[in-house]
């Protein structure tokens, strides 16, 4: 139950542009940036003073200056009112909510949970191939010299 | 209240271990397998390995340590995560549980920094009372407690993804003490663990068992030995003393707020280095003002918390750098004393790996836009490592008590402040730049340099001294003020060394433990 969303559903597609635009993917479709501005907008409702400021500052976004999200523009225009409060508060729940989306680890190639298919161990923990096998035991030779000459106690 | 084994009453004086962590459960398992009743009192919970949660948010809330705290200083983390000083655990086995497992040893110099550095302008160096050689056969049993990789037999872990990018590197750039340990997880089955199935998740808990903790073998060790009492989410309030100043009591919080007293004849804190000085500012008395065991005035000082640092590089091949054991890749050509390179002190070159969540946050935080988000889309093809070094232990780096801030309880919370020594910063630099050639060398199309991360080696704030103006504890922990009570994590490190620090917490405790032991065995305590 999300009362912010619910009183103003007009606030979510300008929030979806802003996200889309302070973190471009270009690989990403709508539906995490979607996730992401829902629960930004559940977070409101504990909080009077993000949600004043938010309702405020997307209000009176310029929404033509983010109309391409990749554009160095809606980047540019974004540097500008990056150290807005409404802005921050974005910001601080996107990153933990829009990496958290398992629509997101899938397009970036992360796979999660793995304990219950028994781990990497015969899924690939040491399948990169562009590189010899490396040496897993430790240096057999001389011993690392812990004290450069020049920093060893005087004697005696 | 939750308690585990077999109960003591509160009336009756017995060992009282305020923490199960490192220091704390290997002194309970020390000193219970040798008949001696303890009570253990542990902030959090006891989670068990069906507990732990394959998922960095979810394992975080989980387990790390919430409670509100505070920070100050000119470091990064104040700015990041003004209320997050510290990335440790609230559970039993405490900070074990997220270990990542790097066990190397300090080296001999290390212990004897003020000697081998000299007079650093600005940093508070001392000589450790007691040296490599004290301390040989207690990492001995250390390295077979966790079961070491690379040590006393054990085989080492084979080469995941991040360790290969990691080893061709380092030999390119002509490294030779390269390898995937030692490392606190096991390679074959060993002490009743079975071998690691390489999934990924050292930080959130081993749901395996492959890794060690005091979780899983200390604690539960001590509980079966019918000599413990675990009372689990009880917060340690005060540490009292009797009229002559011997601790002999400690007043708790169980988790529904009640106040107990659990007497004691002796008192070994493990609370880490934040709540082990804030439980002992909180305990001041007409006979310790300032603080118990504070005549020194260094209660709380010399905070440290490692020079670290991450590099994440960028390949056009795939690396998958989170299959597989999180840190089992160690460089040692750094972890030396060249004071030609522009610093005193070394650093150790660590495999690392984070999944996309953490990575997130934590690769540059407070970033968005382009840069960041070209970052996470070449996640599968980046590999990592961690630079932990030596930091100078400074007296205004310091925890104390921030009475205008109360936690859930109605207690101060504890401030942390911290200003990297100039020290610290030119040995960081040079750790970013031997990264970025290692990985260049190898064919890394970019390298992230990534800040500091909330400290997870906490170090120095009661720190051993064989003097007592200088210090809070003696050789074997005790405080040099009050006796009967002993400091039994890291705290005490008189300085903190480039490795990490867990295996010497160990090899500490056991060495405390069968000194406790014997002293109660002559009727000395």
């Amino acid at each position: 139950m999300s009362a912010a969303s619910a009183l103003r559903p007009d606030l979510k597609p300008v929030l979806v542009q802003l996200l889309r635009a302070a973190y471009p993917h270009p690989t990403f479709p709508d539906g995490p940036y979607e996730r992401t501005a829902d629960k930004v907008l559940t977070e409101l409702d504990a909080d009077l003073w993000h949600r004043v400021v938010l309702e405020r500052g997307l209000a009176t976004l310029d929404r033509e200056a983010l109309a391409d999200p990749h554009a160095a523009a809606a980047e540019e225009y974004l540097r500008g009112i990056a150290q807005a409060e409404f802005f921050r508060f974005v910001r601080g729940v996107a990153v933990t909510t829009l990496y958290d989306d398992h629509e997101v680890w899938d397009l970036l190639g992360y796979e999660g949970a793995s304990f219950d298919q028994g781990g990497y161990l015969h899924r690939g923990f040491d399948d990169l191939d562009w590189l010899p096998d490396p040496r897993v035991a430790e240096y057999d030779g001389e011993p690392l010299q812990l004290v450069a000459d020049h920093d060893e106690l005087p004697t005696g | 209240m939750n308690t585990h084994g077999n109960p003591i009453d509160n009336d009756t004086e017995a060992v009282v271990i305020i923490g199960s962590g490192a220091g704390g459960g290997t002194v309970a398992y020390e000193l219970t397998r040798r008949g001696i009743p303890c009570v253990v009192l542990e902030a959090g919970p006891y989670l068990q390995r069906a507990d732990y949660e394959n998922d960095e948010w979810a394992a975080f809330n989980q387990m790390a340590w919430l409670d509100k705290r505070t920070t100050s200083g000119s470091w990064r983390v104040a700015q990041n995560f003004a209320n997050l000083p510290a990335w440790i655990v609230k559970a039993v086995g405490g900070s074990t549980t997220h270990w990542s497992g790097a066990t190397p040893r300090f080296h001999d110099y290390e212990f004897r920094t003020r000697t081998y550095y000299g007079d650093i302008d600005g940093a508070n160096l001392l000589d450790w009372p007691i040296s490599l050689a004290d301390l040989a056969a207690y990492y001995d049993a250390a390295e077979k407690a966790i079961g070491s990789t690379h040590r006393h037999g054990r085989p080492p872990l084979p080469a995941n993804n991040n360790y290969k990018v990691f080893a061709n590197g380092a030999e390119r750039v002509g490294y030779k003490y390269y390898a995937t340990g030692p490392y606190g997880t096991n390679a074959e089955p060993y002490d009743g663990r079975p071998a690691s199935i390489q999934d990924g998740f050292n930080f959130q808990g081993d749901k395996s068992g492959a890794k060690w903790s005091t979780a899983i073998r200390e604690i539960p060790r001590a509980l079966e030995s019918g000599k413990c009492d675990l009372r689990t989410e009880c917060q340690a309030v005060q540490i009292t003393h009797d009229a002559s100043g011997r601790a002999d009591g400690v007043v708790y919080l169980d988790a529904e707020g009640s106040l107990h007293r659990q007497a004691a004849r002796v008192v070994c804190l493990a609370g880490n280095s934040i709540e082990t000085p804030r439980l002992l500012l909180m305990s001041a008395s007409g006979l310790h003002p300032d603080g118990l065991a504070n005549s020194s005035g260094q209660v709380g000082r010399n905070y440290m918390r490692h020079t670290t640092a991450s590099v994440y590089a960028r390949f056009d091949q795939p690396v998958r750098m989170y299959r597989g054991e999180t840190m089992a890749g160690i460089i040692a050509d750094e972890a030396r004393l060249d004071t030609a390179r522009g610093f005193a002190g070394g650093y150790y070159m660590e495999t690392l790996s984070l999944g996309v969540p953490f990575l997130a946050a934590f690769v540059e935080p407070g970033s968005w836009g382009r840069d960041f988000t070209e970052l996470m889309d070449a996640y599968a093809n980046t590999a990592g490592m961690w630079i932990v070094g030596e930091d100078m232990p400074q007296e205004s780096n310091r925890v104390t008590l921030n009475t205008g801030v109360l936690d859930q309880w109605g207690l101060p919370v504890p401030d942390v402040h911290f200003d990297d020594h100039p020290n610290d910063v030119a040995m960081r630099e040079h750790g970013y730049q031997r990264a970025d050639l290692l990985y260049e060398a190898v064919g890394a199309i970019g390298t992230h340099h990534t800040p500091p991360y909330p400290s997870t080696h906490n170090l120095g704030t009661a720190r051993m001294s064989a003097r007592a103006e200088d210090g809070v504890v003696g050789a074997y922990g005790e405080a040099h003020d009050v006796a009967g009570l002993f400091v039994s994590d890291g705290s005490v490190m008189t300085t903190g060394a480039a490795a990490n620090p867990t295996l010497t917490i160990v090899a500490l405790a056991i060495r405390q433990a069968e000194h406790i032991a014997d002293r109660l065995g002559r009727g000395e305590l």
